[in-house]
């Protein structure tokens, strides 16, 4: 594709930094700086003296010029860090070479030196690089020696971009790329903005999180002795099964199926399952030690922007508040005089689904506020005059459908959902096909796309090679996932470069603050521009959004997490939730 | 410690192309504005997933019979997506043959003449009703009369119909819900005849199928 002219220069950009005080979850703290003017060659090296007291950066980054970077959301924290104004126009070389890439195996990873290895190019060992690595990360003092040390290897890292650009240049999708790099200025404002978290109450849960271990165990296992100390003993949860004439299933090996799909899916029909399995879920997700929280009490870690193949973010479970339990998201707290709001698109992949295979039923199904409701009317399972009130019990069952569709399910999984007969589970699935005949015909197209052509793409250019993935299930859902991917994208660069404080990017929501006396404007204007976003990648369709508000004092809570909030806070002596 | 240096690399943009790409600034507008989402809307792709690649689902089966019992079905309102013809059924393996007038004639008493009507499911699959034509006197028996009255109701409606021992006819049961349209495949009643009788056609005496049931086999 014809490339962009940038007449104030390309400027190829790499930071050495660590977090502040060396603390992860701290913003970073810039140690050197290297500018490569591309294609002339001219480099500029920095250590962070000459750059703390520079008002901006030091080469041009306004509309004529161009500045590249290899997984630049790092590049724009340290900018932000700096207090510099963020480039105009942004290339992000990881970005594109994990959407050139995506799906195809990668023997050496979607890295830098990945890459380089990918295109045949020259690069320096992975050793050295991880030697140098942990040179910055000591947070110096370092002697001369070691600064040249430091700044030759951030200089290495720009000579490779230079020939990452020069072997891509003509690859490139430049208007959707330069897109995707406004999308890691956004993750870095988003980044280093944060989740404010109630620390009081994190230290206090961290001090006694064995003691609460034992006693959770305690509590919930004196039903089942199946725990010795803390750990599940398997032998003695067969013989409860026996005992409670409880079915299980088993992997082909003949073991028993202990994941937590399972357990999930068996505490759904058996309900004296659900303790024991909300207990195995809360110790295992559980790794309160990994989360990475700064010294103003928020939590900071890497969204990891592209890192799914879906192109959705994936942050470690472990350093996100969002990645463990959801009852631990009680420890989110808006700082005093302010207030959170969790805005969700409303049923995004079946509004996505309805609108991209343009199946007018389902369109129609979206709009009419209730999909699932409006999916049993149509099939004919449901007078038009139905409610939620009136047809609750025909609405879970289609509703159950809808999801069994979205996840790829079958017959056997809907019916154990429901708990119906399987007749009753395939009934409900072939309504689906019968009713929503555009959206089946534009479902087969992608599995027949994928297979013939070799790819997939969403919205706005991102995409992946199909030629080894053929799960029927997984390729029916990309366009769904990847283009709801797309949406969060452009609500993130539309709200973040509308002055919104975004604190993290969640799946389909967004979670934003603002000062109590400006939330509801704030909330009203992030609400407008998803609308927007949503109306951007689905050629006018628009979907709505439901928000869920937290004013200070008040904390975060997902309902499906208060119980054990409460228990646990209970031990501790800690803020119950009401 | 600020160093600078300069080691040309190797390829370069096209630098004297007039293109600039229109982004919007880095400070933070207090608004998206309208070009932006225009702008933004101009870089969609579409997800016409399998247009170029031109794939469409072969007619292979079409099945000939009467509806299953629980098989709620549609009738073509079409005039032209009829078909009469001259019906030889085999009842030990279930197959209908269509018979050549010609050949028709020196069997009349193994063949019947039927009006075959375009039918679909609510699962989309196409079959073929044989309706018996009514006699020479006009009048056909209640089976026969009751399969035709469903046929012509299900033009309009989604139907199944059950065979009543006790009244000797079909019993026509109507979809109560408001349920779509059939989607009817593009093909014309001739195309549909074709792949229903393929190999099943009868031209001659000398035919396998008519040599049996003439005892000459």
């Amino acid at each position: 594709m014809a490339a962009p002219t940038f007449p104030d220069g390309i400027y190829l950009v790499d930071f050495e930094f660590h977090p502040a005080r060396g603390r992860e979850g701290n913003p970073p703290v810039p140690v050197c700086m290297v500018v490569r003017e591309w294609p002339s060659g001219h480099t500029s090296r920095y250590w962070q003296d000459d750059l703390q007291p520079m008002p901006n950066a030091p080469f041009p980054t306004g509309d004529k010029a161009l500045c590249v970077a290899y997984y630049a959301s790092a590049e724009m924290d340290c900018f932000q860090a700096l207090g510099w104004t963020l480039p105009r126009h942004v290339l992000d070389l990881y970005t594109e070479f994990r959407c050139r890439t995506n799906g195809l195996r990668l023997p050496n990873g979607s890295g830098l030196l990945g890459a380089l290895l990918h295109y045949g190019l020259p690069t320096i060992g992975g050793e050295q690089k991880d030697a140098m690595r942990d040179l910055v990360l000591t947070g110096g003092p370092w002697r001369l020696a070691e600064r040249l040390a430091i700044l030759d290897y951030c200089e290495s890292d720009v000579v490779a971009l230079a020939h990452l650009l020069s072997a891509t240049q003509t690859q490139l999708d430049w208007p959707r790329a330069l897109l995707r790099g406004r999308y890691m200025q956004a993750v870095s404002r988003i980044q280093m903005n944060g989740v404010p978290l109630d620390t009081e109450t994190l230290e206090r849960l961290l001090a006694r999180w064995n003691a609460v271990q034992d006693q959770l165990i305690a509590d919930v296992d004196r039903n089942y002795g199946v725990y010795d100390g803390r750990t599940f003993k398997v032998s003695r949860w067969e013989t409860y099964l026996v005992a409670n004439d409880i079915p299980w299933p088993r992997l082909e090996s003949g073991r028993l199926d202990l994941c937590d799909a399972t357990f999930r899916e068996m505490a759904r029909t058996h309900v004296q399952v659900a303790p024991i399995r909300e207990l195995r879920s809360a110790l295992s997700e559980m790794r309160l030690a990994g989360l990475q929280v700064g010294d103003d009490g928020r939590n900071r870690c890497l969204l990891s922007p592209f890192r799914a193949r879906t192109g959705r973010n994936q942050p470690s479970n472990s350093k996100f508040i969002f990645g463990p339990s959801v009852w631990l998201r009680g420890l989110i707290r808006p700082r005093q005089g302010w207030g959170l709001a969790y805005v969700d698109w409303s049923q995004q992949e079946f509004g996505i689904a309805a609108a991209l295979s343009g199946d007018p039923a389902m369109m129609a199904a979206y709009r009419s506020g209730d999909p699932y409701l409006a999916f049993a009317i149509q099939a004919g399972a449901a007078p038009w005059t139905a409610t939620k009130k009136t047809h609750e019990a025909e609405r879970e069952q289609f509703k159950a459908c809808v999801l069994a569709v979205q996840y790829g399910m079958g017959e056997a999984s809907l019916a154990a959902r429901i708990s119906q007969p399987v007749a009753r589970a395939r009934q409900l699935l072939s309504l689906h096909r019968q009713t929503y005949r555009q959206f089946w015909k534009w479902s087969d197209s992608a599995v027949d796309e994928a297979v013939l052509g070799g790819r997939l793409w969403a919205g706005f250019g991102w995409q992946i090679h199909t030629r080894e993935e053929f799960n029927d299930r997984s390729l029916r859902n990309f366009p769904m996932q990847a283009n709801g991917a797309e949406m969060l994208r452009i609500a993130c660069i539309l709200l973040t470069e509308a002055g919104i404080r975004v604190c993290a990017p969640v799946h389909d929501a967004l979670l934003i603050e603002a000062p109590l006396g400006e939330l509801d404007e704030a909330i009203a204007t992030a609400k407008s521009l998803m609308g927007e976003a949503s109306r951007v990648v689905l050629d006018g369709f628009e979907l709505g959004s439901e928000v869920k508000e937290f004013r200070y004092p008040d904390r975060y809570m997902d309902k499906r997490g208060v119980v054990m909030w409460n228990t646990v806070m209970n031990l501790i002596g800690g803020p119950v939730s009401v | 410690m600020t160093e600078t240096s300069r080691d040309s690399d190797t390829s370069a943009l096209d630098l004297n192309s007039s293109r600039i790409i229109a982004m919007q600034p880095t400070t933070p507008p207090k608004q998206a504005t309208s070009s932006a989402v225009t702008d933004l809307q101009a870089l969609r792709l579409p997800a016409n997933y399998g247009a170029t690649l031109g794939v469409k689902k072969l007619l292979t089966i079409v099945p000939v019979g009467k509806p299953k019992k629980p098989q709620f079905f549609r009738t073509h309102t079409a005039a032209d997506m009829t078909f009469a013809a001259m019906l030889l059924e085999q009842k030990e393996s279930r197959e209908n043959y269509v018979v050549q007038p010609n050949v028709a004639q020196e069997i009349s008493e193994l063949v019947r003449p039927v009006q075959l009507h375009a039918a679909i499911d609510r699962q989309n699959n196409v079959f073929l009703i044989p309706v018996p034509l009514p006699g020479e006197a006009g009048t056909r028996n209640p089976w026969h009369e009751s399969l035709a009255q469903a046929v012509e109701a299900a033009k309009l409606k989604w139907l199944r119909i059950a065979a009543n021992m006790h009244t000797g006819g079909y019993d026509i049961y109507e979809a109560e819900g408001a349920l779509p349209d059939p989607d009817w495949p593009a093909h014309d009643m001739d195309a549909l005849v074709e792949v229903a009788f393929r190999g099943k056609i009868i031209t001659s005496l000398n035919h396998p199928v008519v040599q049996s049931l003439l005892g000459n086999v």
